[in-house]
């Protein structure tokens, strides 16, 4: 273990929140994304949760890599594939790999316990929204499409919603599409909705982290990350927070968390940044 | 005794045999094997009014946009994952020239499983709440006869079409898929059992005894298959899995067409205005093509 070590940054701070949430013999699903922001907070914070889980108290832990690869062994790669379903993955060795959709794990059963995802907007019951910006048949804004949110949001168990972005037109009143659905009218609401199971549970994002009244059906601020202040989470929100002031901080990971992301999770930083500068800021406060 | 049939054709006659106006599913997902070489058919014989029905849509949809060839587009996904926004497709929807009906990516494929099970429909449970259902009213919800729950009755696909693009069939239409077979090729299967027209364009024309040596690899047997074209590189850009990686280089020209009028008509004159798939391979030029093969894992 190093003596000194590095102080974590927020990416690993937000890895060992996660990896607290999992329990053992669940299965965790993230997709492979691409481009710098996507790609840490779709893919790297996620898949470091998961090993880091893995390798401390949730030894029976399956980790779905783009949905399709059960455990793979990371080790073997030079880089992180950009693609989900060409050589480079179909190659990687893993416990199990699928070939059909949906393959090993019965979606619609409940097979996967937890799932990540990122949106354009979220909105304050916690409706998240990848599909456009403005009236749907002429917006002025058309994005990819809900893609698997839908299901992610009501099929798995519960979500986590990676935000690398914390903006007032991120964080609204009302999303402009509903494409995965949170907590509208509470647990009730969604009762009501006819859905069985699931739905948010944190949303992320560099400043904060939320997480959900169920009961009220609104999203809330769990704790606030070292060094942020109150007020910036709430002018950066472009809804109304409540009181922020005994909001807890984030806890920021101790020395042996951290050497193991560094040393054995992500020796060769394939899934976070470690250059300073690049690995978002520094978190100093109360360890954990 | 009558001869074994051959429904080889070449591009142009496959192609000339979809309407416009017709439900077209391709197959592949998202940028992997699509069938790029037919959507360039597609394009050369000026084609309008299409509905491209299917799960993940990349490359082949923003082509078909850019050309103003489609009237609506039914899926879960329309980009080109690492190169960004598909932004002549975003360009024609946000000026109101192409419907966008949103499906979630499961539901998409369960809607050509109702196709597969001859259905009307597929019954869904999770869809409340989502504006999914606000904006496309052939959506119905129902209670389930058996357990009263809440079900929503999504319509099936419905291809008038469907093209997908293999590595080898024979001439009869048995079509051979990898061993190490993925999702994009999943979904090729099942889109040839969800439609009655089904045209395959093929890497290579295989005979019957290689069919035969690799019987387990069917699973598109000749009765599912109208007509097979063959089409080497007939996924360029886009991977075939077992055969070819992806063509970045070709992502990255097509990504710039969108940056103005004048440089979508160049990349049209040089890879769509010309005679026919081996002339767009000529234009690509063996060299680079050659550096893309998949050695697969040499087994």
């Amino acid at each position: 273990m190093s003596v000194h070590p590095e102080p974590a940054s927020l990416y690993e701070m937000l890895a060992c929140v996660l990896a607290d949430d999992m329990r053992d013999r669940e299965v965790g699903f993230t997709g492979l994304l691409t481009g710098e922001a996507a790609a840490i907070w779709g893919t790297g914070i996620p898949v470091v949760a998961m090993e880091l889980a893995r390798r401390t108290h949730a030894p029976d832990l399956t980790m779905l890599l783009a949905g399709c690869y059960h455990n793979p062994d990371l080790s073997v790669l030079d880089r992180m594939p950009d693609c989900e379903h060409d050589a480079q993955l179909r190659d990687l060795p893993a416990e199990a790999r699928t070939r059909d959709y949906p393959g090993q794990w019965a979606l619609k059963r409940g097979d996967v316990s937890f799932g990540f995802s990122s949106a354009v907007q979220v909105d304050r019951v916690g409706n998240i929204n990848s599909v456009c910006i403005g009236d749907h048949d002429r917006p002025k804004v058309r994005l990819v499409g809900p893609i698997l949110q839908p299901e992610h949001m009501t099929c798995f168990r519960r979500e986590y919603v990676m935000m690398p972005r914390h903006e007032r037109r991120c964080f609204v009143e009302r999303v402009d599409f509903v494409s995965g659905v949170g907590f509208p009218g509470g647990r009730k609401g969604r009762e009501a909705l006819g859905l069985d199971w699931g739905g948010p549970r944190f949303v992320m994002t560099p400043l904060c982290i939320f997480d959900f009244d169920e009961e009220a059906g609104a999203m809330k601020v769990r704790s606030i990350h070292p060094g942020v202040a109150p007020e910036k989470v709430q002018a950066e929100t472009g809804f109304d927070l409540g009181p922020l002031d005994n909001v807890p901080q984030t806890p920021v990971p101790d020395a042996r968390r951290l050497d193991l992301i560094r040393e054995v999770v992500d020796p060769r930083c394939l899934l976070l940044p470690r250059e300073r500068g690049v690995a978002g800021p520094i978190m100093t406060g109360d360890t954990k | 005794m009558m001869k074994s049939g051959s429904k080889l054709l070449s591009a142009a006659e496959a192609a000339a045999s979809v309407p416009d106006g017709s439900r077209i599913g391709f197959g592949g997902f998202a940028v992997y094997q699509k069938p790029m070489g037919f959507v360039r058919e597609l394009v050369r014989q000026k084609k309008k009014g299409l509905t491209i029905v299917g799960s993940a849509q990349s490359y082949e949809v923003d082509l078909l946009a850019a050309v103003c060839a489609l009237d609506t587009v039914e899926t879960s996904y329309v980009g080109l994952e690492a190169y960004g926004m598909a932004r002549h497709f975003r360009r024609a929807v946000e000026s109101g020239r192409l419907k966008v009906v949103d499906y979630p990516e499961m539901v998409s494929w369960d809607r050509f499983r109702a196709n597969q099970e001859n259905l009307p429909f597929w019954p869904v449970p999770f869809l409340g709440g989502l504006d999914i259902l606000t904006t496309n009213s052939a959506i119905r919800k129902f209670d389930c006869p058996l357990t009263g729950r809440i079900m929503y009755a999504v319509p099936a696909a419905n291809p008038d079409v469907v093209v997908i693009h293999a590595l080898a069939a024979d001439e009869r239409g048995n079509v051979v898929t990898p061993a190490k077979h993925l999702l994009p090729q999943a979904n090729d299967v099942l889109l040839a059992r969800s439609c009655d027209r089904v045209i395959v364009t093929a890497e290579k024309i295989v005979d019957n005894a290689f069919i035969r040596r690799h019987a387990d690899q069917v699973q598109i047997p000749s009765y599912r298959v109208e007509a097979v074209v063959e089409m080497p590189w007939g996924a360029h850009p886009t991977p075939a899995l077992g055969a070819y990686h992806a063509d970045r280089s070709a992502y990255e020209a097509w990504v710039e067409t969108a940056d103005g009028e004048a440089v979508l008509e160049r990349w049209l004159d040089r890879h769509v205005r010309v005679a026919d798939n081996d002339a767009y391979l000529d234009a690509i030029g063996g060299a680079r093509l050659a550096r893309l093969i998949d050695l697969g894992d040499l087994t």
